[in-house]
């Protein structure tokens, strides 16, 4: 089996707002640095965050400070979060919000001449620092630069697909480059993992089509503990229709503006529901509260809610949700006069790589932030806070990858594991009968949509489990594409990305058929009133080969739960 | 029943096909289709290896760039018309990789080297302080997802890689804008060949965010240029010097229009209407004829036409260049002349027959005036044809019936088209000329390359603009190119020499048929 070496000090998995964040962190400490894009560099799924970015800096609420914010996340995350982790965000935010101005991002403005901050679910304070509404993309936009400033090697468009563990040590990684589907190795001596999330798991989904879930997967098999990976956020409020467009994301900076939501009879729900916060609840409260309507029969024609700004100042609107406007004017609907429809999509995972205030895994050398973490936002991440997630532990990702680069040396890697590794993908190409993965994945997303969604119960968790461990021993195995052709073939790609996503959507599924309670995102309809939740559940590959979960105990620093 | 309709996809992979091919395939119709939804029909239903790049599917990641009948798009945010044939290609001026994906590694390059980020030159405080004013137009051309559509359409990057297109142009105006860089972005824009840009604004239709790229970006670094000294070519200030001295951009050659009419007013009986003629100066010092046949045709349809003798330059030329100075006293003036003969013969609707001019009056003079004096002009400006077209209505103009028996063309003056959102309507003057077989080319609205201060600037690539348009023009099989505007007229004429085409005004055909139409 044919491959090329490349040898670097620190590689960096994954360039979206973590990554990127990461690499030029790293960039800073005399070290070669690459940076592997499954995408173009700057197309990474960060570019579609909307509404913001958390920071305590009282530029509005002169009383909010890192305290306040540190809370709203504890309580907001259903007291599962690592304390520690969240203490971090909340210092940090701050310095990081700074870098990117120092990058040159353009945030909007206080009359002052401050950053703006605009209100967001569950805080205390307006707290959320923005862009209009395309915040993400501002701080996608502003990496980008930063990137081509530093001395940064990028690959791009080239997909890591296993993680080379030498003597317990982090050593380097497969991966194919997609453009002309050469087999590439590359040695490093640190990793940082920045590969987001899995929200296309799901059938319905505002996740970009990268998010497939290849960090989780490459993670778990490499040895590393994962954690709170039942813990999927459904954002309230994506798009019902056109077809195409369904699931995507609408920023809940409608809501954060004064935007309602309303049911079919034009009843103001939430009033029923969480009358004090009204739409500003927890997102899986407001989830909830949407599917309860439609599935009491309260919901609009094609299956939501209305959610409506038309009684808003059409000026206000057009400077603040400028995207919103343009992407329901393609759908036929002017936000400035009719109700959007809007239900549930899956959005972010709250689990992940589990790490330490280092970014650290179990993994020595290897690092990991961003989504594909799992920890800081507990049961359920408050809006706005991802962004600042990216920033501040990409930052902490890239310099504890840097200095352990700095006192270690390339390791050597198993070549006959590479071989068999490159052997795997080169097989889904000759295979001559099989599964084709667009009808694999097809199964897989319907199957997590159907039964592990929004409301939980035991026997579809059970089910859905069953499926998981069937399909992971026929379907993967089995997987073909129909073109056998390497140079840019989305077939093998998404054959190629299957396998991650069957182990993620697995880890999901048994975490959750292990959670008997309600807990943050996690609602049992059929809840055991003695499991209250108060543990993480943490998954790992165990030495049979099996996935092995347990139950462990929260990291508490400063606020018990009740 | 659902609807099929066929979608033609541009293949070529390199390893195994000796030349790129079309596939034609059958897509099912779903309302709202984007051509990304047929694109991933086409992957799901027919063939998984159909190489495209997709990721955000709302907009806001620019991957998905291809050519949708021959314009560049985003493909997520294009809907698919099922009426017609879809015909996707890849980007034009990258290479291809396979299918639709090609390699950037071009633009890449060229944005690295323009040092794309904001230089600082000392350690910044915080919090910094910014006031929203100073980040307001930045805020606009901020929006860019770098999808390089612009780029594959620019008729200057189809010449050569001089220019780095519009995209990286609006990234040097973004770190000029920038109360923060310290760069010398001006020298740097100069470098990058900003002169070259003919202002024809394929880029601003094509952006998906509608960045307003050539008088946000482009004319913007211009204008710094000329304020930070940096001479105009001979060419252009030529016309500057000449429209301070004598309020006309070319010396008089022939008697001119207006000393040669005599009179300001062309009244008829029972008029339905009555318009301001503002000639330009191309019509009055060049194309007399033009003049009269616009006031003849205005005149047989009921228009009275009201021609001031006191005429200035629109200052195009300055607006486009960067000498505000002169543009902005022009604007003035002309506001003055017109609203002066307004009040007096009782006309509040001013007609141009040249498109450069109509742009001017309405994008540049408008916004300005309006600035500066609290109230825009008091006088409302339309395309000959467009006022043709929508104000008389075409119902009600009197049918030309000369015949002329010939295969004709359209050219879309830039200017005019994507200035001034007039499209179709000359296209529907012409089609009512007795014996006009019209032959519609796909590339009509293809910059020829005369804007911009270009022709005057950059002659070199001003004609290779030309024969780049001229072989679009002869491919259509026509006989004759009609167009709307003076400077697109000289420019094609000037092509075309040596060859059979023949190259007419819009309203000289129309005023020739009605005069045939009489004998």
């Amino acid at each position: 089996m044919e491959y090329k070496t490349i040898m670097c000090d620190v590689l960096v998995v994954g360039a979206g707002g973590a990554g990127c964040r990461a690499a030029i962190e790293a960039a800073n400490h005399n070290l070669d640095v690459i940076m592997l894009s499954k995408e173009l560099l700057g197309k990474a799924h960060t570019a579609m965050a909307e509404g913001g970015y958390n920071v305590s800096l009282g530029n509005v609420d002169p009383d909010d400070n890192p305290e306040t914010h540190f809370k709203d996340t504890i309580v907001g995350g259903n007291y599962l979060n690592n304390q520690k982790l969240a203490e971090i965000l909340v210092e940090q935010a701050a310095q990081r919000v700074f870098d990117l101005e120092d990058m040159g991002a353009v945030f909007d403005r206080t009359p002052e001449g401050k950053i703006a901050q605009r209100p967001f679910g569950k805080q205390s304070w307006r707290r959320t620092a923005y862009a209009s509404d395309r915040t993400g993309s501002e701080i996608m936009v502003t990496l980008t630069e930063g990137i081509r400033k530093a001395s940064v090697r990028v690959f791009d468009e080239v997909f890591a697909t296993r993680l080379l563990v030498t003597d317990g040590q982090i050593s380097g990684v497969c991966a194919v480059d997609l453009k002309y589907g050469d087999y590439l190795v590359f040695r490093a001596k640190s990793v940082v993992m920045a590969t987001g999330g899995a929200g296309r798991i799901f059938s319905v989904t505002s996740n970009a089509q990268l998010d497939v879930g290849d960090g989780y997967g490459m993670a778990y098999e490499a040895g590393c503990d994962m954690i709170d990976m039942e813990m999927i956020q459904f954002h309230p409020t994506g798009m019902v229709k056109p077809e195409s467009a369904k699931g995507r994301l609408v920023t809940e900076a409608v809501r954060g503006e004064g935007g309602i939501l309303l049911n079919n009879k034009g009843e103001r729900f939430m009033n029923k529901y969480y009358p004090e916060v009204m739409e500003l609840a927890g997102r899986d409260q407001v989830a909830r509260s949407i599917m309860t309507e439609v599935i009491e029969g309260r919901g609009s024609p094609d299956g939501g809610a209305y959610l409506s700004i038309a009684h808003l100042p059409k000026s206000i609107v057009e400077f603040r949700l400028e995207s919103m406007i343009e992407q329901f004017e393609d759908a036929g609907v002017d936000i400035r006069e009719e109700p959007m429809q809007v239900s549930p999509t899956a959005h972010h995972f709250m689990g992940g790589i589990k790490t330490d205030e280092h970014a650290g895994t179990t993994i020595p050398g290897l690092f990991a932030s961003g989504e594909c973490t799992g920890g800081l936002h507990g049961g359920n991440r408050l809006g706005g806070n991802a962004l600042a997630d990216t920033q501040v532990f990409g930052a902490i990702s890239g310099e504890s990858a840097a200095k352990f680069a700095k006192n270690t040396k390339h390791l050597g890697v198993d070549r006959d594991e590479i071989t068999k590794e490159f052997e795997r993908l080169e097989a889904m190409l000759k295979r001559k009968d099989g599964v084709s993965p667009a009808d694999a994945r097809h199964e897989l997303t319907e199957l997590m949509w159907e039964k592990v969604q929004i409301f939980r119960k035991e026997e579809d968790m059970q089910y859905a489990v069953n499926e998981l461990r069937r399909i992971q021993k026929e379907v993967v195995p089995d997987i073909k594409v129909d073109v056998p052709v390497k140079r840019f073939n989305p077939g093998w790609h998404q054959a190629m990305e299957f396998v991650h996503m069957v182990t993620t959507a697995r880890m999901v599924a048994e975490a959750a058929l292990m959670r008997k309670g309600s807990r943050g995102a996690h609602y049992r309809v059929d809840a055991d009133p003695n499991d209250k939740g108060y543990y993480n559940i943490v998954i790992r590959k165990g030495k049979d080969g099996e996935m092995e979960l347990k139950k462990e105990d929260l990291v508490i620093s400063k606020i018990t739960p009740p | 029943m659902t609807k099929t309709f066929k979608a033609s996809v541009f293949r070529y992979n390199p390893d195994s096909d000796d030349a790129p091919y079309f596939q034609d395939f059958d897509v099912e119709y779903e309302p709202g289709m984007t051509v990304l939804d047929v694109l991933l029909y086409i992957q799901d239903k027919y063939d998984s290896s159909l190489a495209f790049r997709w990721e955000c599917r709302g907009g806001q990641c620019g991957s998905c760039a291809v050519r949708v009948n021959k314009i560049a798009r985003i493909a997520c945010r294009t809907k698919a018309d099922p009426d017609k044939e879809l015909v996707l290609e890849p980007l034009e001026k990258m290479p291809v990789i396979k299918d639709l994906v090609t390699d950037i590694s071009q633009v890449t390059y060229r944005l690295r080297r323009i040092r794309p980020y904001v230089a600082r030159d000392k350690p910044v405080q915080h919090p910094e302080i910014i006031h929203a004013e100073q980040i307001e137009k930045l805020r606009e051309i901020r929006k860019c997802i770098e999808c390089s559509a612009c780029i594959s359409n620019c008729p200057i990057v189809h010449e050569t890689w001089d220019y780095p297109g519009p995209m990286i142009i609006r990234q040097i105006a973004r770190l000029e804008l920038d109360p923060r860089d310290v760069e010398d972005r001006i020298a740097m824009a100069m470098n990058e060949m900003v002169y070259t840009c003919t202002t024809c604004k394929m880029c601003e239709d094509i952006c998906p965010k509608s960045i307003k790229i050539p008088s946000l970006a482009v004319e913007l670094l211009r204008a710094k240029a000329v304020e930070a000294g940096y001479p105009l070519a001979e060419g252009q200030q030529g016309f500057i010097d000449s429209v301070n001295a004598t309020g006309r951009a070319v010396p008089e050659k022939d008697t001119p229009l207006l000393k040669d009419l005599g009179t300001e007013e062309f009244l008829v009986e029972n008029p339905r209407g009555r318009v301001g003629f503002f000639t330009g100066c191309l019509i009055d010092y060049r194309m007399q004829s033009t003049g009269k046949a616009l006031i003849d045709v205005l005149n047989r349809n009921g228009i009275d036409v009201i021609v001031p003798k006191e005429q200035w330059c629109c200052a195009s030329p300055a607006f486009r260049t960067g000498d505000l100075n002169t543009a902005h006293a022009s604007a003035r003036r002309v506001t003055e002349i017109f609203e002066t003969a307004g009040e007096k013969y009782n006309f509040d609707t001013v007609v141009v027959a040249c498109a450069g001019c109509g742009k001017t009056l309405r994008e540049d003079h408008y916004p300005f005036i309006e600035e500066e004096r609290g109230i825009p002009p008091k006088y409302k400006v339309y395309d000959m044809a467009e006022y043709m077209m929508n104000v008389i209505g075409k119902e009600n103009i009197v049918p030309p019936k000369g015949r002329i028996d010939l295969k004709v063309t359209y050219h879309e003056p830039c200017h005019l088209g994507r200035g001034q959102h007039v499209y179709d309507e000359p296209i529907e003057l012409l089609k009512l000329i007795p014996g006009v077989e019209y032959i519609d080319d796909p590339y009509k609205n293809r910059c020829c390359g005369a804007g911009g201060g270009v022709r005057a600037g950059q002659r070199e690539l001003s004609q290779k603009i030309a024969n780049t348009k001229k072989e679009y023009i002869e491919a259509t099989g026509a006989d004759m190119v009609t167009t709307e505007c003076p400077f697109c007229t000289i420019q094609i004429n000037d092509m075309m020499k040596g060859t059979d085409m023949k190259v007419r005004y819009i309203p000289d055909l129309l005023a020739e048929s009605y005069r045939k139409g009489e004998e």
